[in-house]
């Protein structure tokens, strides 16, 4: 009886001690870890998330983030399937991924303009977009942002498909355009241009976002993530926001960050500084991060029209600002 | 029809009947949507679409040509190659170590090269074609020609043979039956040759359905396409089979 009762008293402190430990110091609850699919390979576009890790904002919010390089398509099925809660993709692949039933949702708009332009040498005789009837341009898919930028600019200038002789040149349109294969191309206005610029050749642009507002990249998420998890999905879009607000501000900062991300940044340092503060211009608008439903009606009558879209989907449910702080 | 080839044909389809049936299984099972796995009727109806359409046709079309000149051409290139590396121990030791170090370069590498080089047409998915058919076909030219054996040659030039009845009496035939086998490779790889130069940079062809299928998330399409591009190597490899039976005939 003795002997059971030492074993009972030293369970007792056992166990005293260990709700001692408890009560003395709560546990760090351990980071969620989130893998992003970034649609591209490292660069300094993505300088407000390596901003947002770097500063500590993911980290704050209790979350740990690691970057995956995988194609745009790849990341919009993986968030579609379930298998990750968030993606970077552009709206018109959210409104594609949609209309197959996959439930996806854009919660943040990172762009707020669309960053497709069109592109001529000078001494073309090409100096207004209507000047590209007989012209052949070079575009690198029939399908994507792209193909949805040069449709709207076309529709704007009353170009029809007959009108232009569209070549698919895939991602070689500046080889292209110098090489004279092509009259013009249609690019992203924060990437190419910048290195015609470089180049010292002179140039015509013609800005999409300058004729209609269409929709470009944003975070998107799974439904069921943003029904059973909303304050994760909250703080995800808190911590990312943070980390746009302070490469708007601190380009050189931002800049400076992405070395850490970037590889090869300092062989090409002129050219991808010029990148990023070209793109910071896409960023910036009245409220960060903010969709605007107009801008998504116009994307889907675009696609609807180029026949990349058979039927009208349920905009309402393809975006929301609901989570935004 | 004899019984042998009934049963033969009988096996088959029962293969492709318990295929299915899995595969359908899978899906029923698993209630995977459309977007992760497409039932088989869901990719039959999309193949039936496209047939309807013409579309598939026109697709096909554009593939086969780019595969036929790619093969052609790299056939060409490296059987002359092959045929001068197993005659000259020089050319071999000068060549041999750039043709081994090219085919440690993937092709998805150099056809975005070969489209600003050459364009965004025919040519340079040609090109692709013929740059990944190139090696088997040299490799077994040359072994063919090599496999000659020094007492046939004698006998040739004991015979007072020519250069060209010793090529065409003596080294064509032996070396055949190891060419064609390079060419049976050959031909399905000219498959993937031509879908990796489609998929740089093209508006049409198997490939460019396959990358519209994965960027639309149109599913049923991908699989529409990889069934196409998997007939498509067994034809080809099959007309290889055929020309191997016919042409060497004198084997049996």
């Amino acid at each position: 009886m003795k002997k059971e009762m030492l074993w009972l008293a030293v369970l007792l402190a056992m166990g005293l001690t260990a709700c001692g430990g408890i009560s003395e110091s709560s546990p760090t609850p351990k980071p969620t870890t989130i893998r992003l699919p970034m649609g591209f390979v490292a660069d300094v576009q993505f300088a407000p998330w390596y901003v947002a890790v770097e500063k500590g904002y993911f980290a704050e919010e209790g979350i740990e983030l690691e970057f995956d390089y995988s194609w745009e398509t790849d990341g919009v099925r993986l968030v579609g399937s379930g298998e990750l809660p968030f993606a970077i993709a552009s709206g018109d692949q959210v409104i594609l991924a949609r209309a197959q039933e996959l439930p996806v949702t854009t919660i943040t708009s990172w762009f707020q303009r669309f960053p497709v332009s069109v592109v001529a040498l000078e001494g073309n005789g090409i100096e207004e977009p209507i000047d590209l009837a007989g012209q052949k341009v070079g575009i690198p898919e029939t399908f994507g942002a792209s193909y949805i930028g040069w449709r709207a600019l076309a529709s704007e200038y009353g170009l029809e498909e007959d009108d232009v002789e569209l070549e698919v040149v895939g991602y070689t349109q500046l080889a292209n355009l110098t090489e004279g294969r092509v009259d013009a191309a249609v690019v992203y206005a924060n990437n190419e241009p910048v290195q015609l610029k470089q180049a010292g050749r002179d140039f015509v642009q013609f800005l999409v976002a300058e004729e209609v507002s269409l929709v470009s990249n944003g975070i998107i998420a799974n439904e069921t993530v943003l029904e059973e998890r909303p304050e994760l999905a909250r703080a995800f879009v808190r911590a990312f926001l943070k980390g746009l607000q302070d490469t708007l501000e601190d380009p050189e900062g931002a800049f400076e960050i992405c070395r850490q991300y970037v590889e090869g940044l300092e062989e090409n340092e002129d050219a991808q500084r010029a990148v990023l503060d070209a793109t910071i211009d896409y960023w910036r608008g009245e409220q960060l991060g903010e969709s605007d439903p107009q801008a998504w009606r116009n994307t889907s009558e675009v696609m609807r029209s180029a026949e990349l879209l058979q039927e009208s989907i349920d905009l309402e449910k393809a975006f929301t600002n609901e989570f935004l702080p | 029809m004899s019984r042998r080839h009934l049963s033969r044909i009988g096996l088959a389809v029962l293969s492709l009947s318990v295929f299915l049936l899995l595969w359908q299984g899978v899906v029923s099972l698993g209630g995977y949507p459309t977007f992760i796995l497409p039932s088989p009727r869901a990719v039959v109806e999309r193949l039936g679409s496209l047939l309807m359409s013409g579309a598939l046709w026109r697709h096909v079309q554009v593939t086969l040509k780019e595969i036929l000149g790619g093969l052609a051409l790299g056939t060409f290139v490296a059987t002359l190659l092959g045929y001068l590396l197993a005659h000259s121990p020089v050319a071999e030791r000068l060549l041999a170590p750039y043709i081994v170090a090219s085919q440690s370069v993937p092709t998805v590498a150099i056809a975005p090269l070969l489209v600003i080089w050459f364009g965004t047409g025919l040519l340079s998915k040609v090109l692709v074609c013929a740059l990944i058919v190139f090696f088997p076909i040299l490799v077994n030219t040359v072994v063919g020609v090599r496999s000659v054996s020094r007492d046939l040659r004698d006998l040739m030039r004991t015979l007072q043979a020519s250069r060209w009845q010793m090529i065409w009496m003596l080294e064509v035939p032996a070396a055949l039956p190891t060419l064609l086998g390079g060419l049976k490779v050959g031909a399905t790889l000219a498959v993937i040759g031509a879908v990796v130069g489609e998929f740089v940079a093209s508006d049409r062809g198997v490939g460019y359905l396959l990358k519209q299928g994965q960027q639309l998330y149109d599913t049923p399409l991908v699989f529409v396409g990889i069934g196409t591009l998997v007939v498509m190597a067994q034809i080809l490899y099959g007309t290889v089979a055929l020309a191997e039976r016919l042409l060497l005939r004198w084997q049996d």
